[in-house]
């Protein structure tokens, strides 16, 4: 069985040009996936490498930013929550894929950069390195998300909250969020290279769009105070469609939102053919740039 | 040699007419008189830029089981093409093509976290280098036993040493099982034994009939490790063919004095010389390659310039390997005087030099006897003054001088230890 797969490799023919024309590259990403799977075990152990608690940290950063938000929103500003879910809930239901967009987003547009030193010693498909880092992240929310269910649980005895029956969706839906901060990411990630002004810009646009994105606040309660003329900020913000959606899954009775739903389909089938190509483009050339 | 023998072997890989073009940044000259307008031009666009080919034209075959190498100075474009072969940056013009997997063992210990455990480091970095989790599972006791880490291997490698740490790296990286391997400049890790276990292992793989690329500065290594070569020379590729050929050219190009004649009145000198003469010159004669046999005389014209009257001046000439190490020494008892303002010629023969077969720089220090019978430095040349190659063809038994009833071989050594004793016991 061994021997046969070899011999498969061995007749493989790799023809390098000028162009950058490569027809393997979509097959290497196949043959390089296990070290996608490493880099993400690597971003998950060496993070909680040295630390007492461990794993924990990826539990309590989100329980602390929504304990925070619930405060903040629920209780300070007393903003209404999201059909009957509490306000913990939506809060947590909305970070989740907030964050996958954020954390997506910041990895791959410094993709680069961040793995630089590798890429310019060894060869493997260059988008293995983010995809690899996206791995974690995922596991991350899917950690997060068996910390929504115990919320949605300890809610359920509290004050009698059902989830919807959607629920099941929603580990599959975080794809979504994901796959829209990953490409756009992409897309950013050559220019990333020559004006490293987007390491800088890039956090600070990340911790503004969680403010423009109703992540501590409901979508029905931000369309309905915002003054007519900023709504769209909303109602067309791919961002808000995934984490509406999200909800959508677990709120019974939230009201799923199409514009924005609708907008970010849109910016995911263009953003992945665009974000790949300019990614192709970029990992020709930055090995002589960097 | 066995390339011409036996071509039938498939071609693995082929490179067409490889090119890689850089651009470079040059700061712009201002000219004094500029106006206003053009200052300001200038800071706004103060570098031009400038095309620089790394590589050019370059084009050659590998059959299966080739071991070619790739000698250079640094420069040359020897990792480039490296580079551009393991697809790690592409090529501006030209096309390789290549079958089955191409791995490089570039620098070891890429890709090695100093977070992570010895054991967790193998995983990825062998997963780095293109290994799967079934091939370093099977391969994982190998590489611990081979980088002697022992009971280590579960401790996070900031721990370790910076031996462990390239002991562990080359177990790893040798241990993959490409189609293709790429080795540059790997060997020169460790100590000394391990640097010997590193060589062993890599003529196993050599000898395994494993197609091989080699980039290395030991010429010694190389050929022990390959069978034919190509000599790259400021991007371009100068030769493609025999390994002792490639490394004469290299030695060419390396040491530009593979010349027969050279000033000598320019080249470093060290310290503490006394300095009443200067050798300006040196004139290799009758030898255009300066490849000599065993008994064959290394003639030269030294000239020499008298600064200071100096009395009773002879000349040493020093023999010295590639790595520094003094091989021989020859001594010319002058004896000579020379008056301040003089410019004369010494002629110099070193007959039957008896050196064993290799390459030889060739050091000259003029000396001075004093009356209380030690010697002064006049001058001298460091490190070389020109090289010599003495061939391994040809008379390679010859008869030691003190010692007319036995045979030397050239390839012993070059100088023969006298006083041993021994006997059979038991």
């Amino acid at each position: 069985m061994r021997k046969k797969k070899k011999t498969n490799v061995s007749n493989l023919k790799t023809v390098i040009e000028a162009n950058g024309k490569n027809r393997q590259y979509w097959i290497d990403i196949w043959r390089y996936r296990g070290l996608a799977f490493n880099l993400a075990k690597r971003d998950i152990t060496v993070r909680y490498k040295q630390t007492v608690i461990g794993l924990g940290w990826s539990i309590i950063n989100p329980v602390l930013n929504m304990l925070i938000m619930t405060f903040i929103f629920g209780s300070v500003a007393n903003l209404s929550s999201d059909g009957s879910a509490p306000y913990s809930v939506m809060v947590y239901a909305g970070i989740i894929p907030w964050t996958l967009f954020a954390r997506n987003f910041t990895l791959s547009s410094a993709a680069f950069i961040k793995s630089a030193a590798l890429m310019k010693k060894v060869y493997f498909p260059r988008i293995i390195a983010p995809l690899g880092e996206s791995i974690a992240a995922l596991i991350d929310a899917m950690i997060s998300f068996m910390i929504l269910l115990l919320i949605i649980l300890i809610s359920h005895f509290t004050s009698g909250f059902v989830p919807s029956w959607r629920i099941v969706l929603a580990p599959l839906l975080f794809l979504l969020p994901a796959v829209l901060g990953f490409f756009t990411g992409l897309f950013l990630s050559p220019a990333n290279i020559r004006f490293r002004d987007l390491n800088q810009a890039i956090p600070f646009l990340i911790s503004l769009g969680q403010y423009v994105t109703p992540v501590g606040y409901s979508f029905a309660e931000a369309c309905q105070n915002v003054p007519e003329n900023f709504r769209f900020v909303y109602e067309f913000n791919p961002v808000a469609g995934v984490i509406n959606l999200i909800r959508w899954c677990i709120i019974p009775d939230n009201a799923f939102h199409w514009p924005s739903f609708i907008s970010a389909l849109v910016c995911i089938a263009i953003f992945v053919p665009v974000g790949i190509a300019l990614f192709r483009k970029g990992e020709r050339t930055f090995v002589d740039l960097v | 040699m066995a390339a011409q023998l036996d071509d039938n072997r498939p071609v693995i890989m082929k490179v067409d007419n490889i090119g890689k073009k850089y651009r470079i940044k040059n700061l712009k000259t201002l000219p004094a008189d500029a106006g206003k307008l053009k200052k300001l031009g200038y800071h706004l666009k103060k570098y031009q830029k400038n095309d620089f080919w790394a590589l050019k034209n370059i084009s050659f075959e590998i059959r299966q089981g080739d071991r070619l190498a790739i000698v250079g100075r640094n420069g040359a474009g020897k990792s480039t093409l490296l580079k551009l072969i393991s697809r790690i940056t592409e090529p501006t013009e030209g096309r390789i093509e290549y079958y089955g997997r191409v791995a490089a063992m570039l620098e070891v210990g890429t890709g090695f976290n100093p977070e992570l455990t010895g054991r967790e480091n193998v995983y990825l970095n062998g997963a780095i280098l293109g290994m799967t989790k079934d091939m370093i599972d099977e391969r994982f006791d190998g590489i611990v036993e081979f980088s002697e880490i022992g009971d280590f291997i579960d401790t996070p490698v900031k721990r370790y040493s910076s031996g462990m740490m390239v002991r562990l790296a080359f177990a790893v990286a040798s241990t993959m099982d490409p189609d293709i391997l790429i080795i540059d400049e790997v060997l020169s890790v460790g100590d000394m034994k391990f640097r010997e276990k590193c060589l062993q292992r890599m003529n196993e793989i050599a000898s395994s009939g494993k197609t091989i690329l080699c980039v290395s500065h030991v010429m010694n290594i190389i050929r022990g490790l390959c069978n034919r070569a190509i000599v790259l020379e400021h991007g371009r590729m100068i030769y493609e063919g025999e390994i002792e050929q490639a490394i004469k050219l290299y030695n060419g190009i390396h040491e530009e004095a593979r010349i027969t004649s050279r000033d000598l009145e320019n080249l470093p000198r060290p310290r503490f010389l006394n300095e009443k003469m200067r050798m300006l010159h040196v004139d290799v004669l009758e030898n255009r390659n300066c490849i000599y046999n065993w008994d064959e005389p290394i003639r030269f014209l030294l000239r020499v310039e008298t600064k200071l009257d100096a009395e009773c001046v002879s000349l040493r000439v020093v023999f010295r390997c590639d790595n520094g190490t003094p091989a021989a020494t020859a001594f010319l008892p002058l004896r000579a005087d020379f008056k301040a303002g003089e410019i004369k010629d010494i002629y110099v023969s070193v007959d039957r030099h008896n050196l064993a077969p290799g390459d030889y720089k060739v050091g000259l220090e003029l000396t001075q006897e004093s009356p209380y019978d030690d010697y002064h430095k006049v001058d001298k040349v460091v490190p070389e003054a020109f090289f010599v190659t003495v061939r391994n063809i040809g008379a390679q038994e010859h008869v030691l001088e003190d010692d007319s009833s036995r045979l030397w071989i050239g390839s012993w050594g070059n100088s023969r230890i006298m006083d041993v004793t021994g006997e059979v016991r038991g």
